[in-house]
């Protein structure tokens, strides 16, 4: 079993946490997000005859990612990215965020996620995809689990370099 | 017919004369074939003629190697340091800190000879009294005040990669939360203090929470995590600093880009051999 770091980022109230909820059962108190800025848990992924082990790094929500300290990005070989379909103002600095992160972290894997899939009808969802600066990977809905398993196995299979 | 019998007669008598002229002529260059192929179908005869201009070749290459192979043997020497950068500092690290950490003790022992020097000459009651005891006992004065303390024991050992805070390998005295976890809140800490505080080349080494003190002694690619409950001296704090660099070379694989369950293992085993046992006893 290979062990790994992956981290949750984007924007505050995006639903990183409850993503991670949804993904894991935590064993650590959510105080400790808004104290130190993160909190970490793992899972266990099985993919094909490989696990991966993940240790997920849930980092509280900025307005701006360089308020993130630098150090919580090293050494990642997986981030997500969340963003809010609902909320423009989330993904409006995507491009930028994105080359901050391949540049804290060279070669990472990086998932873009669109959030609150739950919230949108069809159409809505086709409009907000028209407008996003760049294409998110996978939208999910922390709410009802939809995509939630999905995006992390197709990260776990990304690290694993079983998947492009 | 007696003309072309005539005929043949004399073009077979050209014939022979013809090659009687030819061997005549190439009589020498025949003769100077024959000595190259000599030369070069015996191995010896042709080592006589190569070693010499070889031997030149060879000692050209060595009184000229920088000037016609300097730049592109710097070039992968410096590809293969940079390539095993990490593997060789980790090595390294360890040995630097226990030469730095001889000296330093060598210096505090003389501070403290010297610090004893003049107890043993305070004539207080208690002095008097810490003087017969440490008579009876036949130890230092101030080794006697930090005997009356608990006795440290080490509850907890971690292994832990910087910045992923990845665990590399743990030693526990009892069943605790998941490891994995812990290794990365610890590493999440540590970095938060460090990058809060942002002084450079400095680093967080110790954690206090009531009788329990976590010690982190750092090296080049991981740190090392220390969980200590009782009362710790600086003799037994330098003891256990000492033992972890002793781990450290010792135990430590120099490549951890994989971290798997194996490697895991590996450095679990050397952390149970290393730490269960007391080792404040020496």
């Amino acid at each position: 079993m290979v062990s790994t770091k992956v981290m949750l980022t984007g924007s505050f109230g995006v639903g990183k946490t409850s993503l991670f909820k949804q993904f894991l059962f935590s064993e650590f108190s959510e105080r400790y997000l808004t104290t130190i800025g993160v909190k970490v848990d793992k899972k266990v992924i099985e993919v094909d005859d490989d696990q991966l082990n993940i240790l997920l790094w849930d980092v509280a929500g900025e307005v701006s990612l360089d308020k993130v300290p630098h150090s919580y990005f090293l050494k990642s070989s997986g981030i997500i990215y969340v963003f809010d379909l609902t909320r423009p103002l989330t993904y409006k600095n995507m491009i930028s965020d994105i080359e901050y992160i391949e540049n804290k972290v060279p070669g990472v894997k990086v998932k873009i996620v669109g959030n609150k899939k739950d919230l949108l009808t069809e159409e809505q969802l086709e409009e907000v995809k028209s407008k996003l600066p760049i294409p998110a990977d996978i939208f999910t809905s922390a709410k009802t689990g939809e995509n939630v398993e999905l995006l992390f196995m197709s990260l776990a299979r990304k690290i694993l370099g079983k998947e492009e | 017919m007696t003309q072309t019998m005539e005929n043949q007669s004399s073009s077979a008598k050209e014939l022979a004369m013809l090659g009687q002229i030819k061997s005549i002529l190439l009589k020498d260059d025949r003769a100077e074939i024959d000595a190259i192929k000599k030369t070069l179908y015996r191995k010896e005869e042709l080592a006589k003629e190569v070693s010499p201009i070889v031997e030149e070749r060879v000692q050209y290459i060595k009184d000229n190697f920088r000037k016609e192979f300097g730049k592109p043997v710097d070039r992968i020497v410096e590809i293969k340091l940079e390539e095993s950068k990490e593997q060789l500092l980790n090595v390294i690290y360890p040995v630097l800190g226990q030469m730095i950490r001889k000296f330093v003790n060598y210096q505090f022992q003389l501070l403290k000879d010297r610090i004893d020097s003049q107890v043993s000459s305070v004539f207080s009651s208690r002095g008097i009294l810490g003087q017969i005891k440490s008579k009876i006992f036949g130890i230092s004065s101030s080794d006697m005040v930090l005997s009356d303390l608990d006795k440290p024991i080490i509850e907890e050992v971690y292994v832990i990669q910087r910045d992923s805070g990845l665990l590399l390998g743990s030693f526990s005295r009892k069943v605790t939360v998941d490891k994995d976890m812990i290794a990365g809140m610890l590493t999440a800490i540590k970095s938060f203090v460090e990058d809060a505080f942002q002084r450079e080349k400095q680093e967080l080494e110790l954690i206090e929470y009531g009788n329990y003190k976590i010690l982190i002694q750092n090296f080049f690619s991981y740190y090392v995590s220390v969980a200590v409950s009782g009362s710790l001296s600086t003799k037994e704090r330098d003891m256990i600093s000492e033992k972890l660099l002793e781990f450290a070379e010792n135990k430590m694989p120099d490549n951890l880009q994989l971290i798997d369950t194996e490697l895991q293992n590996q450095i679990s085993e050397g952390l149970e051999a290393f730490f269960n046992k007391d080792i404040f006893e020496d």
